[in-house]
């Protein structure tokens, strides 16, 4: 995801309820794009949304948590879903949230349905609820707010247009009429080649007293058994580099860089499946001296999962570990 | 496997003013309780040797889970039936992390599963620690006992023990950080008794002298036990410490425990059990304490590996903190 900028939409996990925050249906996931090899006379596949990009490495990433969690999802019915979670957390407040997904009935895909209306609420008030909606055929539109108790921090409405071979997005951040501010992102992503997709993005922010905008370029190229992707912009670089060694095993290099905090950082993660032993397991190592690993295996008589993480900071000799489960 | 006392100068983490043991070093310490033939099945008409003082409340303490906190590894190596070794590595969130060297050396090779087995035992820490127990049988009745404990390179504690079992009590007198040259000594004097076929009763004296001061406590103690459960009280002037441990049946234990204190002037009372579910491999340990701590810890058998998997988390609702804790033992 390039471009680092808080107001730019939050992306959906793509359909695990460990992560905190929104849950998203199953069905509302990755587009299948690092494995299309089209035959020579159709046109261009269209490469996916724009945050897409980066996606496919960050997944192999292990997710830092700590404290003890518990998830109980429950399936009221194929339109309706409720999670309660409870999180035990060692360093910050505990917390107990509530979500609940709704699922629409148009559907324009395999296993998409619109419209999908995820929200969830927190112990302490602060709502975090997320509007997506497949307007046209070709355009889909996203609405989303997030609030902190009782005061709004984020509101934003985007809209995707898909064409034959390219996504242009439009998201509309934070605007405030009487203030006078505002962010305004816009994104192109062209397929040039079967395997290789450029775009950019621009981020017009205003403020009063001051505005400002932010150019980046993004590259993407899809191999057989690998995605390449660059983003090049005023506000830094990131590369990232995923690759599917075998059925089991996948690897992620990313490489970032920031201008405004003046520092780089690499990281190395791999995920190893291991579906006889219902087992996944994540590592990485980082150059800020960070070595992590999550290990998420499923009970199978019972309808549980458990997940248990530790994190390792050498740099400042911290330990962070935590595990949970994962009802239904 | 000592007594550090209360009013010795050694620093120390004590809850209750009278004998008290550290920290077993090792997770996997079973209770030996069960194992050994009960006391109140003996053929021969006597009365059988009532065990040391350390032990009386130990069957209630086995069944609470320890704390454990952090990321913690170890692989223990047993070299040949006297020798074993075990390295720790303990990563940790509120204490510095460490590793810590354990040898143990058995002198015979008879009593392997017997806490009290003749042995030498070592550690040292990564930051040169030291704590070192050699237990001797002297002869049949008479056993030794030596423990030294260092924190870094400052010695903290170093007692003897001489204990005499007879064929239906225990005598034993403990000499406690005798100290020359500041002129301070603690000096520890324990009797049981078996009274009957369940009733132990016996106590504990203890005498701590200063330069500036000296000073006595006594205590009595007095244990009965049934087939199924076990009732232990300390009384004394120091406090109070009462256990009740139940087996309701083959796979749940569980445990009772009150201690007041006139030193610290309050009160705990905390309830643990024990679940074992030999075909899952697994053992679990919950505790509630009136300090509104809850805790629990599980342990299970990874079989095809030599390994065991520890969990465990600990909520004090008070102060509103947790602790979560997991470690993996090899070998």
């Amino acid at each position: 995801m390039g471009g680092v900028l808080a107001a730019s939409p939050p992306p959906p996990a793509a359909g695990s309820s460990a992560s905190p925050g929104l849950t998203v249906p199953p069905g509302f996931g990755m587009p299948s794009v690092s494995t299309v090899v089209p035959p020579a006379e159709s046109p261009l596949p269209n490469p996916g949304a724009f945050d897409e990009c980066h996606r496919r490495c960050k997944e192999v990433f292990p997710l830092q948590m700590e404290g003890v969690r518990v998830v109980v999802n429950k399936g009221l019915s194929n339109h309706f879903q409720v999670n309660h979670s409870v999180l035990l957390s060692t360093t910050g407040d505990s917390s107990y949230r509530f979500g609940a997904t709704f699922v629409g009935s148009k559907q324009t895909g395999p296993a998409e349905f619109f419209p999908v209306m995820v929200g969830d609420m927190d112990n302490s008030g602060s709502l975090n609820a997320q509007i997506i909606h497949q307007v046209t055929s070709r355009v889909r539109s996203k609405l989303a707010f997030q609030t902190q108790q009782q005061k709004f921090v984020n509101w934003q409405g985007d809209a995707e247009f898909r064409g034959e071979d390219f996504t242009a997005t439009v998201t509309l951040g934070n605007p405030d009429v009487l203030a006078g501010s505002g962010i305004v992102v816009a994104h192109y992503l062209q397929s040039v080649t079967p395997a290789l997709a450029l775009g950019g993005e621009l981020v017009y922010h205003r403020r009063p007293g001051e505005e400002g905008s932010v150019t980046s370029l993004v590259g993407r190229y899809t191999g057989s058994n690998y995605v390449a992707t660059v983003t090049l912009g005023s506000a830094g670089a990131h590369a990232s580099y995923y690759h599917k060694a075998n059925d089991q095993l996948q690897v992620g290099v990313e490489f970032e860089a920031s201008a405004r905090m003046q520092d780089t950082s690499v990281s190395f993660g791999y995920q190893l499946d291991v579906p006889k032993a219902n087992l996944v397991f994540k590592g990485s190592v980082d150059s800020n001296w960070v070595v992590g690993a999550t290990l998420e295996k499923k009970l199978l008589p019972l309808p549980l999962s458990l997940l248990l993480c530790s994190f390792l900071n050498h740099q400042k000799n911290k330990v962070q570990c935590g595990f949970g489960i994962t009802v239904g | 496997m000592g007594s550090v006392l209360a009013l010795s100068s050694s620093p120390g983490h004590h809850k209750w003013p009278f004998s008290t043991e550290p920290p077993p070093s090792r997770w996997d310490v079973h209770p030996a309780h069960w194992d050994s033939p009960p006391r109140w099945e003996r053929r021969d008409g006597r009365l059988p040797n009532p065990g040391s003082f350390h032990s009386l409340h130990r069957s209630c303490k086995d069944v609470f889970p320890h704390q454990i906190e952090g990321v913690k590894m170890i692989v223990n190596k047993t070299l040949s039936s006297f020798f074993k070794v075990s390295h720790t590595l303990h990563l940790s969130a509120v204490s510095p992390s460490y590793y810590r060297f354990h040898v143990e050396h058995l002198q015979s090779d008879d009593y392997s599963k017997d806490k009290d087995a003749p042995a030498l035992i070592g550690e040292m820490d990564s930051s040169g620690s030291l704590n070192a127990h050699a237990l001797l049988h002297l002869s049949e009745r008479v056993r030794a006992r030596t423990v030294f404990q260092t924190q870094q390179s400052q010695f903290v504690t170093w007692q003897f023990e001489t204990e005499y079992r007879g064929s239906d009590f225990t005598a034993a007198v403990t000499v406690a950080n005798p100290d020359i040259l500041r002129e301070s000594v603690i000096l520890v004097a324990h009797f049981l008794q078996s009274v009957s076929s369940g009733l132990v009763l016996g106590g504990e004296l203890v005498y701590h002298r200063g330069r500036a001061e000296e000073g006595g406590i006594l205590t009595l103690a007095g244990q009965y036990s049934r087939p199924n459960w076990v009732v232990t009280l300390n009384a004394g002037k120091g406090g109070a410490h009462v256990s009740y441990y139940h087996r309701a049946n083959k796979q749940i234990q569980v445990g009772v425990e009150f201690e007041a204190s006139t030193r610290t002037q309050e009160t705990t009372t905390s309830f643990g059990y024990q679940m074992e579910l030999p075909e899952a491999n697994m053992v679990f340990r919950g505790m509630i304490n009136s300090r509104c701590i809850i805790g629990g810890v599980l342990e299970k058998r990874l079989t095809p590996l030599p390994a065991t998997l520890i969990m465990g988390a600990f909520v004090n609702h008070r102060g509103d903190k947790l602790q979560v804790g997991l470690g993996v033992n090899v070998g």
